[in-house]
């Protein structure tokens, strides 16, 4: 987790957001490909609901440190995200539909995009502060 | 890299859609062909689909919810041959029937567009992969 006084909470929200978008991307990718799988269960993952828990946990569950150079829990504290099977439509042969995975791709990307923008432009306005600090 | 994964993804979904598209280009191709080595017409091929590990190592349990797919086995089509009344065809039979495949134009046609869409969905999860890693890459910059 970036350090609390320069960054704040925005840059852990934000990373989380990126990684949880990642993972969810892995996931439509998953079902796309296994369009013709007989039997194929979709699975999706709630992004909402994993941020949320992501920005609980933060607060709740990390270790007490005596030296900020230990280990914190949430340095790799990428929670467990388990995807969830989607309540599909059954097609006569599985349980994925190519329209929702290709919206839901297409969403999910847009979302990524947007953190990662928020991400940089919160690190350009510390780069303004950087450089007009010292003026 | 998770991203990696995601490509893995798409890319074995890419091969499995060509690999379909063999199949039909196969049966396209031998839509009148009444002799085969295992002799009698040609019977319609068709590809059973299935799940495959994208990575053998266990270090997310995150890992195992995202499957790539992989062509399990290639079946034939057991349906009836279509009997054509030509008794001068040299693979008629008795009564003057020739037994052609059972391999329907349409059935293939409507299969090989569907394979055709499943392969640019795939092409287009990639594209989105792709401009997620550009847009990744801009971090820090």
């Amino acid at each position: 987790m970036p350090d609390k006084i320069s960054f704040g909470k925005t840059f852990y929200a934000l990373e989380k957001a990126i990684s949880i978008a990642q993972k969810r991307n892995a996931v439509i990718t998953s079902n796309i490909s296994n369009l013709d799988t007989p039997g194929y269960k979709s699975k999706d993952i709630n992004f909402k609901s994993e941020l949320a828990r992501a920005l609980e946990t933060n607060h709740k569950t990390d270790l007490e440190r005596t030296d900020p150079r230990h280990i914190s829990m949430q340095m790799n504290g990428d929670q467990m995200i388990e995807p969830y099977e989607e309540q599909g439509e059954w097609n006569g042969y599985n349980w994925a539909d190519i329209d929702s995975e290709m919206t839901k791709l297409t969403e999910n990307n847009l979302v990524y995009r947007t953190a990662v923008e928020a991400l940089l432009r919160k690190m350009n306005l510390l780069k303004e502060v950087i450089r007009e600090g010292g003026r | 890299m998770n991203f990696l994964k995601s490509l893995e993804t798409s890319a074995s979904g890419l091969y499995a859609q060509r690999k379909r598209m063999d199949i039909i280009a196969s049966n396209l191709a031998n839509i009148e062909t009444t002799r085969t080595e295992k002799g009698g017409p040609y019977r319609r091929k068709m590809v059973v689909m299935r799940t495959k590990e994208v990575d053998q190592d266990f270090d997310e349990m995150f890992n195992s919810s995202v499957k790539g797919v992989q062509i399990e086995d290639i079946v034939e089509d057991q349906t009836p041959f279509k009997k054509v009344y030509n008794p001068s065809h040299p693979d008629a039979d008795s009564d003057g029937y020739l037994h052609k495949p059972n391999v329907d134009l349409i059935v293939e046609t409507t299969n090989m567009l569907m394979a055709k869409r499943a392969f640019e969905a795939n092409i287009a999860a990639i594209k989105a992969t792709r401009q997620m890693v550009i847009k990744a890459l801009e971090i820090g910059r």
